[in-house]
């Protein structure tokens, strides 16, 4: 297992920082390696990743998630196996701190014989150069989600989000 | 292809050893042979390789969930979906001479394996009032004889519309608008026998009638609970699924009474350890419980978890779940308490121990998924048994987490999206108010009935007009001689199908067949080529073209059909366009998206590859219940016990089998070939009852009405059933079920949990025979 903590200030409140970060369909347009977020539910997504010739697929898990605070995630299935915590932080003059803790765990022979937490590390390092850059030119949000979610359970800011506007009659 | 059979295959019973994997290659085999006896290779290669691709056609099999786009094999179906789609593209026509050669008398006699084999119904049929043959009619004229009997009865209650799992979002909803603006709300439907327990459980107690898991669920589980279904059979896409889960190190525990092939083990034929190698082993435990045990065996494990919280603290419940999302736990709890061991031992038939290794399995995951079907729905006590389901999930935070949720598995490919789009009798408020604003009528209020209301209605003499989108209700329904009956008192019966069944041939004073294009095939209207749409068993809505030349010029579309009615039927009440809804199902679905939560933009939202997928509210924090929280329910059960000399029987189908339609009277898996009349009996019953392996007997159940319903010609095969419970095929032990025996709340038929005695008879050259071609029922 190898860990990896990387932090970065940008030119925005906590809140428009902490909006852009909830939607997740936006990364692509910004971040170099995501080339696809599929947002199955607030608390499952689902990710494709390009970094050179290596091509990935994996489905996170947001376990934790308070807004203009933090949220943390962890892998579903895949290897390597990652997860970690991204958390944002007043700073004065309206900026913010923004700082992404994770842990990636290759098993077996391949833990043994490759350390995959240097290219992570470079990864992390210049997405979140990325997510400044956008955020920053930009000046505010494309969107925000301002739910919360506990030990993987999502509690909605409203009561009905509009999602959930579906059929609810019961289905035989 | 092979020409349709004449008579009734005549074939002995012969058994061997129950398989204890399933798929495979012979899966393969099997498929393709049914599929080449039916039609020819290229009409075989069409169907196959566009089947649940993203442009093709939806499997009209069971619900199961395709995997997002991109992530699809080439091959992406089953051997049951294989043979199911090229059943429907069979090269086999019925023209009118065979109704000339074959009188609605004749046609009574045969099984529905054989009426089946005759191939597509080609063109309208109708058979008059005091006439024993069907004969040619124009579908002008057929729309003119429904018109006339709806428009002469003396109240639109007088009418029954009822809806198969097959039939399409857009037909679906063009039949309840045609139903609600002729002013009854009697739209009965295949749910109502199938998964209508499911339903109100899940709803009162989370919200929402659906299930809450996806693929990403079920791959992603911890440990997984596979309860009164039989996957290799039935859902046998699900076994790639949990093939994933347990690779990604998941681990499965099947609850049934039979050691059914595809809960041991798959050998997946898709990849090279399921051609050559052992495959993977599903379930790591297997409770072999006895009929109707389930609810028993739920409430003795939340016991278990609640006593092992007193034990440890803070560590075995999800308290801020608990307290943040639920309501009733205080209740719960101590009603839970108050379970007595001996009587869960007793129910389920397990030990104590096997039950404490259960509890084990479930402290050791943090994400659990409980599956489960029709062993579950079609018990009396099926719905407090999912809503102690749902005890079980909710207590250790096991509902609208990744990785977790209630799985009910249902098992017609639109089942659930003919629900979405308001068949249902019992359609709230909300619902009746959108088509209101939207087409400016007034709906009926009233509640109209469901399946076994429609019959009994139909027996007295209340119902005078049936139709019915797709299915073959009087096979489906219980109590066949009853049903029988019901449906013969009605004046006029109409059937839009695709191929023979025996509900065309038990049928009102004057009967339609209103053939009808199947979902393999092109479907060309004025606007040009439609597709329609339909939602899986994990509510995700997508489109399904069909791709093959249609069996006959003269078919129209199911749309059509009910587009056209309505014309004639309903002139003049309420300004509908039903022209303009049979031109361009676009406009169909345009309506829908004003009226259904969840559909806006529909147009263009299905189109996308994949289609939509509607959230659950459950997986976004929300429960759409009274108290916006989940409940937590308190659920009483009384012990089943057959009387002594008597077994507990319940219904299931073959292997080669889908839903009423036999395809062969083999039944792979469980080692069963040449018969369906069959029961199923562990040996030590067979003992105890002194009967003997291969002996003729009547099945004969015993209800409290103390009327004798006898299913005869059945022969006794010693089989590991749990004891003192016995397994017979659907449909045919239909005829056991009493119309009134009904699952509580939910009134679905009671089709596990029938008391039967076997009454020994003496075996006759041909018995069998005959009783298999429908003679004896």
């Amino acid at each position: 297992m190898s860990a990896i903590e990387e932090t970065l200030e940008v030119g925005v409140p906590v809140s428009t920082a902490y909006n852009q970060w909830t939607q997740f369909k936006s990364f692509p347009r910004f971040m170099s390696a995501v080339t696809k977020v599929e947002q199955v539910r607030p608390a499952v997504t689902r990710w494709s990743i390009g970094y050179g010739p290596v091509r990935g697929e994996f489905a996170a898990e947001i376990w934790e998630q308070r807004p203009d605070s933090c949220l943390a995630w962890r892998s579903l299935g895949g290897r390597p196996a990652h997860g970690g915590e991204v958390s944002f932080d007043s700073a004065p003059s309206d900026r913010t701190v923004v700082t992404v803790r994770m842990t990636i765990t290759t098993p077996g022979l391949a833990g043994l014989l490759t350390d995959v937490s240097g290219v992570v590390h470079r990864v992390v390092r210049r997405e979140l150069g990325n997510f400044k850059e956008f955020i920053e030119g930009l000046g505010q949000e494309v969107g925000a989600w301002r739910g919360s979610i506990h030990n993987g359970h999502v509690q909605p800011v409203e009561p009905e989000p509009p999602r959930s506007h579906v059929p609810c009659w019961p289905v035989g | 292809m092979r020409r349709p059979p004449k008579e009734e295959p005549q074939e002995e019973l012969t058994t061997s050893a129950p398989e204890d994997w399933a798929t495979g290659v012979p899966a393969v085999a099997h498929a393709l042979e049914y599929s080449l006896e039916q039609t020819t290779v290229p009409r075989v290669a069409t169907t196959l390789l566009t089947m649940n691709q993203v442009d093709g056609i939806d499997c009209p099999g069971c619900a199961w969930a395709d995997p997002s786009p991109g992530h699809r094999h080439r091959n992406e179906y089953c051997e049951n979906g294989a043979k199911h789609i090229n059943d429907e593209a069979t090269s086999r026509r019925i023209t009118a001479d065979f109704f000339r050669s074959h009188p609605v008398s004749d046609l009574a006699q045969r099984s529905d394996l054989w009426l089946n084999q005759q191939g597509r119904l080609t063109e309208p049929m109708v058979k008059r009032a005091g006439s024993d043959h069907y004969e040619p009619i124009s579908w002008h004229e057929a729309f003119g004889l429904m018109a006339s009997e709806l428009t002469s009865l003396d109240s639109p209650d007088e009418a029954v519309f009822y809806t198969s799992g097959r039939a399409s979002n857009e037909a679906a909803f063009v039949l309840q608008l045609l139903a609600r603006v002729f002013g009854t709300n009697n739209l009965p439907d295949c749910s109502n026998m199938c998964h209508e327990s499911s339903g109100f459980a899940l709803h009162e107690t989370l919200g929402t009638g659906k299930g809450t898991v996806s693929l990403h669920d079920i791959h992603h589980a911890d440990l997984i609970f596979l309860v009164g279904q039989n996957p290799g059979t039935n859902h046998p896409r699900q076994l790639s699924a949990l093939e994933q889960a347990k690779l990604n190190g998941a681990r499965v525990i099947a609850v049934n009474t039979l050691p059914e092939a595809g809960l041991l083990r798959f050998k997946n034929p898709q990849k090279p350890r399921g051609v050559v190698g052992r495959g993977v082993e599903i379930a790591d435990q297997f409770l072999h419980i006895r009929s109707g045990g389930d609810l028993a065996l739920f409430q003795g494990l939340n016991r278990m978890l609640l006593e092992e919280e007193d034990a440890r603290p803070g560590t075995v419940l999800d308290h801020d779940f608990i307290r943040s999302h639920t309501s009733g736990f205080e209740e719960f709890s101590r009603h839970a308490r108050t379970i007595a061991w001996e009587d869960v031992l007793t129910a389920t038939g397990l030990t104590r121990q096997e039950i404490e290794t259960t509890r084990d399995e479930v402290l050791r995951s943090k994400r659990v998924v409980v599956c489960w079907a029709m062993g579950i729905t079609q018990q009396k006590h099926g719905v407090p048994t999912i809503r102690e389901i749902v005890n079980f999930l909710l207590l250790r935070g096991n509902l609208g987490r990744a990785g977790t949720g209630a799985s009910p598995v249902r098992g017609h490919s639109n089942v659930q999206g003919d629900r979405t789009m308001g068949v249902w009798e019992q359609m709230p408020d909300s619902f009746l108010d959108a088509l209101r604003q939207e087409f400016g009528f007034e709906p009926p209020r009233a509640h109209g009935l469901d399946s076994v209301r429609a019959i009994r209605a139909m027996r007295e003499g209340g119902i005078k007009f049936f139709l019915s989108l797709a299915g073959n209700f009087v096979t489906a329904a219980p109590d066949s001689t009853v049903t029988e009956e019901a449906m013969r008192r009605c004046r006029l019966t109409a059937h839009i199908s695709t191929k023979l069944n025996r509900s065309h041939a038990i049928c009102g004073e004057t009967a339609l067949i209103l053939p009808t294009l199947g979902r393999t095939e092109r479907d060309i209207q004025t606007s040009g080529e439609q597709f329609v749409t339909v939602e899986n068993s994990m509510s995700e809505v997508h489109t399904s073209y069909g791709r093959l030349k249609p069996a006959s010029k003269l078919l129209l579309s199911e749309v059509a059909i009910l587009c056209r009615l309505a014309r004639r039927a309903l002139d003049g009440k309420a300004d509908i366009p039903w022209n303009r809804f049979e031109e361009d199902y676009g406009a169909i679905r345009h309506r829908i998206s004003h009226i259904i939560p969840g559909f806006h933009d529909f147009n263009r939202r299905v189109a996308r590859p994949g289609g939509i997928r509607l959230p659950n509210p459950v997986n976004e924090g929300v429960f759409a219940t009274a108290t916006g929280k989940a409940h937590f329910t308190r659920n009483a059960w009384q012990m089943s016990r057959a009387p002594e000399g008597h077994l507990v029987l319940q219904t299931l189908r073959s292997h080669d089998q889908w839903n009423t339609i036999p395809y062969t009277r083999n039944d792979r898996y469980r080692g069963i070939q040449g018969s369906r009349r069959v029961v199923l009996v562990n040996p030590q019953d067979i003992a105890e009852l002194d009967l003997a392996d291969g002996q003729a007997v009547d099945l004969v159940s015993v209800w409290s009405d103390d009327v004798e319903r006898r299913a005869g010609g059945f022969v006794v095969v010693p089989y590991p059933t749990t004891r003192g419970c016995a397994a017979a095929y659907y449909p045919e032990t239909q005829v056991l079920v009493p119309l009134d025996s009904v699952a509580d709340i939910s009134n679905q038929p009671t089709s596990k949990g029938i008391v039967v005695r076997l009454e020994p008879v003496e075996a006759k050259t041909g018995s069998a025979h005959a009783a298999e071609d429908g003679a004896v029922r």
